[in-house]
């Protein structure tokens, strides 16, 4: 297929409405780095946008999503992100915090015992008042500490919803569970997917995979007996521990054959085009 | 996409890639109508909607920094996310029909601003949308509102797959056309 025919495809795909070997003729052109092509697919990109917005009722806020983004913001403030702890640091986690609480109630009663004696043995209110800033800034050291301790719980906690996902998602009589095993790309990496349908819940759990590049992401895959490889999530490992995400379910009635995990371009694509990470086979029932 | 004197979307998220939370409220509240609003267009279920647009948002959020600019505009982005994801939810779980329960949420208020690039906006596009003729519009919006491969559509519409493929391509090019110009 030569570049004008691929052109006269570009809208199609824009909608994401192309199939079999056309699709990848235009996934293939794209990729190879064709400007023009890409342009002219931002542009329709672009009206659909447009349409989307007028076509459902115009721009304008959510209070409801930002309820739910807060929510995740409370949960997930930086510096620490969840991934980066592992739930063995729980009980550690606690611990920090009832220190830090105890350093805080400390701190703020020697501050107010100091000013007090301090108050009845001086006169000069610019020492006191030198001693007091020093205090607080001392206080508001400790508190500082005390929130990013207060975060680490609140990723722990998070982390421990999460495992317990996987662990109801791994048990019950009809869950199915697979161990994914590392290819050449990443021999080291282990893996398990637990599917329970009845429950609605699908967890993978995974360790050892190698950072993403910036414009990478991880895909996972439900490999269907009829309808091939099908998106069921994506994510980006942890930089310690292993890396626990929520999957989309597979399609009622679809029989999952196998679970694999492809490196693929940041916003996901339809169907797997880059390296296999991890796979593993679902037993046949 | 914005076209007036606000913050652009792209410096909105180059505020959001330092932890500007004001950031992301502000996207929140250009955005967060419509990405529900589509989503629920695929899903036929409000709650899976609001959750699908609060995905892409955060998807936003914790990528701001690798955000690529030169490959279409911020809106562009989040609305084609917000379709490719609802679209996978709706192919991951059975359909479900609309539920009578289902909360409407209360229109927000807009600031003033935000009221008038809006429905210029929409005044442009909807200038766009009448230069299709009906069979272009009605399969533009079918493709982009639903899960169904061209075959299905060719089905459901009673049209010949050639046809069907033939005015998608002319209807969108047409569109694009129309906007091109009118807005960035």
């Amino acid at each position: 297929m030569d570049h004008a025919e691929i052109k006269d495809l570009i809208p199609l795909k824009a909608l994401s409405r192309l199939e079999g070997d056309e699709a990848r003729a235009v996934d293939e052109h794209l990729a190879a780095g064709c400007d023009e092509c890409e342009r002219e697919l931002a542009s329709f990109t672009e009206a659909l946008a447009a349409m989307a917005i007028v076509e459902s009722g115009g721009d304008g806020p959510s209070d409801r999503i930002w309820s739910r983004l807060q929510a995740r913001l409370d949960a997930d403030r930086p510096p620490q992100r969840i991934e980066d702890r592992s739930v063995r640091e729980t009980s550690r986690g606690r611990g920090f915090a009832m220190l830090a609480s105890a350093a805080v109630a400390a701190v703020v009663a020697i501050a107010v015992t100091t000013v007090f004696f301090n108050s009845r043995m001086r006169t000069d209110s610019s020492d006191m008042s030198n001693e007091i800033a020093a205090l607080t800034a001392r206080v508001v050291e400790v508190q500082r500490n005390l929130d990013t301790t207060g975060d680490q719980l609140a990723a722990l906690e998070a982390k421990v919803a999460q495992t317990t996902d996987l662990t109801l998602a791994s048990l019950g009589p009809d869950s199915q569970v697979v161990r994914l095993g590392g290819l050449p790309a990443s021999p080291s990496a282990t893996g398990s997917v637990a599917l329970n349908r009845a429950e609605g819940t699908a967890m993978l759990e995974v360790s050892g995979l190698p950072p993403t590049p910036d414009d990478k992401v991880y895909e996972v895959w439900w490999i269907g007996e009829k309808q091939g490889p099908l998106k069921a999530g994506l994510f980006e490992p942890s930089s310690h521990g292993a890396t626990i995400v929520s999957l989309d379910l597979p399609p009622p009635g679809e029989v999952v054959l196998a679970s694999a995990i492809t490196l693929e371009p940041s916003s996901g694509v339809e169907k797997p085009t880059g390296a296999m990470y991890l796979k593993g086979d679902f037993p046949r029932r | 996409m914005a076209a007036d004197n606000r913050i652009s979307d792209e410096a909105l998220v180059s505020a959001m890639a330092t932890g500007d939370q004001d950031a992301l409220a502000a996207l929140n509240q250009r955005y967060g109508r419509a990405l529900s609003a589509v989503a629920d267009r695929i899903l036929r279920d409000k709650a899976d909607a609001e959750e699908v647009a609060a995905d892409v948002l955060w998807q936003l959020w914790r990528e701001a920094s690798r955000f690529d600019r030169g490959r279409g505009s911020v809106g562009a982005w989040i609305m084609m996310t917000v379709r490719s994801r609802a679209i996978d939810r709706l192919r991951a779980r059975k359909a479900r029909e609309p539920r009578a329960g289902d909360p409407v949420e209360p229109a927000a208020a807009n600031d003033p601003s935000s009221e008038i690039h809006s429905s210029e906006r929409r005044r442009k596009v909807e200038g766009a949308l009448a230069t299709l003729n009906d069979g272009e519009r009605d399969l533009l919006r079918l493709a982009y509102f639903s899960d169904l491969s061209q075959s299905e559509i060719a089905e459901r519409t009673s049209l010949p797959l050639g046809t069907v493929k033939s005015r998608m391509r002319s209807g969108l090019i047409r569109l694009r056309d129309a906007l091109q110009g009118s807005i960035e």
